[in-house]
């Protein structure tokens, strides 16, 4: 799978360690903004309150 | 350098075990790339569990905390320009923290409070207090009754994270715009049912109050890093002061 991308991104190697790196920090910056935030709620790690539900 | 005479047949049985070979070759050369895409996926679940701790107790805290601190900001503003008072004139803006809650036995540093309990509030840092299932009774309002607030463990600014700290006797203190309440803990839950909403109560029972009189309850979760339970502190107020010119805090808090 990391092999197949680091073989299909262009450039030679220093070109393709850039490029990983930034898709790297794009998965992050996805995962922290976007999915971490909606699967929170769904995990029984921050319910504060009481509640009758 | 081979010999001339029986290559024909060897040739043959070679080419074949050759041709075995390869196809078995590549078998393994398949089931090795399962094997290898498989375990590239364990690892990449992994990492993203990993992230998830990060983000869990690191990045929501400091997110937490930047718009905690920008909406404290707000209030110190609004209240030394004498915008919006507590219950004071102009629009009361509700997204808009209504005081501050200072437990010392928690650490230095003051808890904004704002209105409900929703994780969209309590997830910018700050404690809120109970609109449901049980309304809190402000102290500002001067009523009897029970200002009950929840606030995170973990992660989003944690600002209950030490409640397990304050002990009996410990004081609570709320800051408005100008008055302190000074409330006295005294009595800790240390685990109860999520469903237990009778912590709330104007006169909570099962801190043994029979009467009715101005009580804080603060409800985090417990243990640490779960939800499993409610941890629950509760005080009584003892007195109240003024604040001054230079907001001199009360003696519990120096």
């Amino acid at each position: 799978m990391y092999g197949w991308i680091w073989r299909h991104l262009p450039g030679n190697a220093w070109v393709r360690a850039v490029l990983s790196l930034v898709l790297v920090v794009a998965v992050v910056y996805v995962l922290f903004q976007y999915v971490f935030p909606w699967a929170e709620p769904l995990l029984p790690f921050n319910d504060v309150t009481v509640d009758n539900q | 350098m081979a010999a001339t005479t029986d290559t024909e047949h060897e040739d043959t049985a070679e080419r074949e075990r050759d041709a075995a070979r390869g196809r078995g070759r590549r078998a393994g050369r398949i089931a090795a790339r399962a094997v290898s895409v498989f375990g590239e996926l364990l690892i990449t679940a992994g990492l993203v569990l990993g992230l998830f701790v990060v983000y869990s107790l690191w990045w929501t805290n400091v997110v937490a905390d930047r718009a905690a601190d920008k909406q404290a900001d707000r209030v110190r503003d609004d209240w030394a320009q004498d915008r919006v008072g507590p219950d004071g004139p102009g629009a009361l803006d509700t997204r808009a923290g209504i005081g501050f809650l200072h437990v010392p036995a928690m650490g230095k540093g003051d808890i904004l409070v704002e209105k409900g309990t929703s994780m969209k509030i309590l997830n910018d840092g700050v404690a809120g207090y109970y609109t449901d299932p049980v309304k809190a009774a402000l102290p500002t309002s001067g009523k009897e009754g029970n200002f009950s607030l929840a606030a995170h463990r973990d992660g989003h600014g944690a600002k209950f994270h030490k409640i397990d700290k304050i002990d009996e006797g410990d004081p609570i203190v709320f800051e408005t715009k100008d008055t302190w309440y000074v409330y006295k803990t005294y009595a800790v839950l240390r685990e109860t049912s999520k469903f237990n909403v009778d912590v709330l109560d104007a006169v909570p029972a099962e801190s043994g109050k029979k009467k009715p009189g101005h009580y804080i309850t603060l409800t985090t979760c417990t243990p640490v890093y779960t939800s499993k339970y409610r941890y629950v502190v509760w005080g009584e107020l003892v007195r109240t002061e003024k604040v001054d010119g230079e907001r001199t805090p009360p003696a519990e808090l120096r």
